[in-house]
């Protein structure tokens, strides 16, 4: 048999036919894998991204199923992804004209997703009477529009408390220390405690915000433009470095990690923590309590958290069929009866009205103790600002509590700092 | 069919596959990482994104950021710089222990040392940073209930924290050494041991003028790659310090684009960083391949 080439002397003819037929099939398969081949199944996908926590998804996914069981042609496929790889992979897709057909998280991804142009404003996709079924707390709007409907209200910080450790929550920051002082103990004596009252994870500026809020300031006005360089911000940070340095409740260093797994071992009374934190309380077998966060007696206000709602929003880039199933999707996860379940199972707050003013949020001890939190709170703006203002904090505000800054430079630099990253944010 | 337009179509069919593969996932990436660098592409230019020649350049290297690029980059520089020093030391180190004849048990040793490099990085970062933990971390307890020690405020300072971001690495990053090293170390012909010994020669001689010479043309390779896997390391510096704490002072130059790209949508900078980033590292892979001669044969 004649060889193809001296090079390759040792391959005939037919060693070079099988390889191209090798070639050729493999093609074909990469081909068939890859979406090439002709649909096999007729079924319309529907799929979400979410943040959620493993409990959550759990939920979802029984209620995704009873939705594929009334609607047989439609398969709906939740996938999770990390908050940052969530918001940074559905830009990526949305602007190649790809991605999930919802998205769903808090609120405040609505800000650079609609700036960006790649989610559909949902005004004229829902019908006035479904709307305003809703609280309007669960319904964000932006720029005039509906941007996002949420099944859940809060994403909110609350006061948890070992109820054997501390039978009454405190209501003020006086009763708090208190309380924390009376639980700060050093057990084996080796001068050292062994105890601390209360832990939260003190290096996250979105854990500051109560004291904030607390001491009368708020992170920007109404135009979306920073304020962080006000009394609230300095007396706050000082109250937080006092509950560590003077008071001695708090850990030295404690990050989220470190707080959630001293509150499961029993070793602080109390932790500042989210709703999302409460069913891993309740695994871990503590008899806990929920309360707002207490009021601080010097202004008269209340420690309040930043509340955003948790919800739903539609891909641009989705085609005319797969909106329809969206919108029936998204009207069958936030009916009353699914919301209900939900708040059931994890004590979320619901955003229906109905739902709101049933029996079970009105009288369960931690959804009541949650809606006040929620009352004393204030609305996550939505603004894609919001993300060069975390980012000015941070480092301002750990550098007080490292010692290296004190407070009334740390609020002028949150500011200076904001300033300019908004700035870079918008050229 | 002529027999070299022959030879030529089989060639074009073995390397086309991986050809098409090249472009999809290297060079279009890459083209389009230099246009959008060369871009104001952003938040509010997402879409309508234009070309603005060298203004993002020209930002990586003035603009007023706190850390300034400079400071971020010599900061680089003492990361790899530390980090590779200790990879390799400790790499060969363990590597010319573990080729001992009289050692037993090389296997088992081998896979214990390997661990650290086997463990995902993600579990390696969140349990060091555990371990740095002020009042309740391993680190701190070892020091002050063993050695007496005052406790050390690991991710409070941003010294520390860039110490301890520095030990984790080290930790992850000596078993690769080691296991090339030992893979190099194994291929060097025993008789030219015995022939030194005969002339006398001592451990050090040995090392120096049988040893380091015939481990080089592997050694160097590994060093390059080491030297661009430790500079473009996001993944420790990021999770052990939780994302550049405290106050923004353990960023590498690689989560300064993550951050500027990611965090604050700013594209066309984060590109321009990043080609910045590239010929840093390409400059020095050239100049250090050239400078030890590693790709000349060591026989």
């Amino acid at each position: 048999m004649k060889p193809i080439t001296r090079r390759f002397g040792s391959i005939n003819r037919s060693t070079f036919h099988i390889f191209l037929f090798s070639f050729v099939i493999a093609g074909a398969v990469f081909c068939g894998l890859s979406g090439c081949s002709p649909k096999t199944t007729e079924k319309i996908r529907i799929t979400i991204w979410h943040q959620d926590r493993i409990d959550i998804r759990v939920v979802l996914e029984a209620q995704i199923k009873k939705f594929m069981a009334l609607h047989p042609e439609v398969q709906v496929e939740q996938l999770f992804k990390e908050t940052e790889s969530l918001r940074s992979g559905f830009i990526i897709a949305a602007i190649a004209g790809q991605g999930p057909e919802l998205v769903y998280g808090p609120a405040d991804q609505v800000g650079p997703f609609q700036v960006m142009d790649i989610i559909l404003p949902l005004d004229s996709l829902f019908d006035k009477s479904y709307l305003d079924q809703f609280d309007p707390k669960g319904l964000t709007y932006y720029k005039g529009h509906l941007y996002q409907i949420a099944d859940k209200l809060g994403n909110h910080l609350t006061l948890v408390y070992n109820k054997k450790l501390v039978p009454k929550p405190p209501t003020t920051e006086k009763e708090l220390i208190d309380i924390g002082k009376s639980l700060t103990r050093d057990l084996d004596g080796d001068g050292k405690p062994d105890m601390y009252g209360l832990a939260w994870n003190y290096t996250e500026p979105f854990f500051f915000i109560p004291f904030m809020t607390g001491f009368g300031g708020w992170i920007m006005d109404d135009n979306g433009n920073p304020t962080l360089n006000n009394r609230g911000t300095i007396d706050g940070l000082k109250f937080i470095k006092d509950l560590r340095d003077k008071y001695k409740i708090i850990p030295n260093e404690s990050d989220y990690e470190i707080a959630d797994i001293l509150f499961k071992d029993g070793k602080v009374g109390m932790i500042i923590n989210g709703d999302w934190s409460w069913s891993g309380y309740e695994k871990a077998g503590i008899d806990f309590g929920v309360a707002p966060l207490p009021k601080i007696t010097t202004t008269g206000l209340w420690c309040g958290t930043m509340v955003s709602p948790k919800g739903f929003s539609i891909n641009a880039n989705v085609s005319e069929e797969k909106k329809k199933w969206s919108i029936e999707l998204i009207k069958f996860l936030t009916s009353d009866e699914n919301e209900l379940e939900a708040a059931r199972i994890l004590h979320t707050m619901p955003t229906k009205k109905s739902v709101l003013a049933s029996d079970f949020v009105m009288k369960n001890d931690i959804m009541r103790n949650s809606q006040i939190a929620i009352e004393h709170g204030r609305p996550m703006p939505v603004v894609p600002e919001l993300r060069a203002i975390w980012d000015a904090m941070r480092p301002s505000y750990q550098a007080v509590l490292g010692g290296y800054k004190p407070a009334e430079q740390a609020a002028a630099d949150m500011q200076n700092d904001a300033l300019r990253k908004i700035r870079e944010m918008n050229e | 069919m002529s027999e070299k337009l022959k030879t030529k179509t089989f060639v074009f069919f073995l390397i086309a596959p991986a050809f098409l593969v090249l472009i999809g996932v290297v060079i279009y990436p890459f083209i389009f990482n230099i246009i959008i660098s060369l871009s104001n592409m952003s938040l509010s230019h997402i879409k309508d994104w234009h070309f603005v020649g060298l203004r993002q350049y020209v930002k990586v290297f003035t603009e007023e950021s706190k850390p300034s690029f400079y400071d971020v980059f010599l900061k680089t520089i003492i990361w790899t710089v530390v980090n590779l020093f200790f990879h390799v030391v400790i790499g060969v180190f363990l590597a010319l222990l573990l080729n001992q004849k009289e050692i037993r048990g090389k296997a088992i040793f081998r896979t214990i040392l390997v661990l650290p490099w086997a463990v995902p990085q993600l579990i390696v970062a969140l349990t060091w940073r555990g371990m740095f933990n002020y009042e309740y971390g391993s680190i701190n307890l070892m020091l002050t209930q063993w050695f007496g020690l005052p406790a050390v405020q690991w991710l409070k300072s941003p010294v520390e924290t860039f110490i301890a971001v520095i030990i984790t690495n080290v930790w992850l990053g000596f078993p690769f050494m080691m296991i090339i090293a030992l893979g190099a170390l194994q291929s060097i012909p025993h008789e030219l041991y015995e022939a030194a010994d005969m002339d006398g020669a001592s451990w050090f001689h040995k090392l120096k003028n049988i040893t380091i010479p015939l481990i080089r043309p592997v050694m160097v390779p590994a060093i390059t790659l080491g030297t661009i896997w430790t500079f473009n390391n996001l993944n420790i510096v990021w999770l052990v310090s939780n994302a550049g704490e405290p106050s923004d002072q353990t960023h590498l130059l690689v989560s300064f684009v993550y951050k500027a790209a990611f965090n604050f949508y700013r594209y066309g900078y984060g590109a321009a960083l990043s080609m910045v980033i590239f010929f840093i590292l390409l400059a020095f892979s050239l100049t250090f391949m050239r400078r030890t001669k590693a790709t000349e044969a060591a026989y």
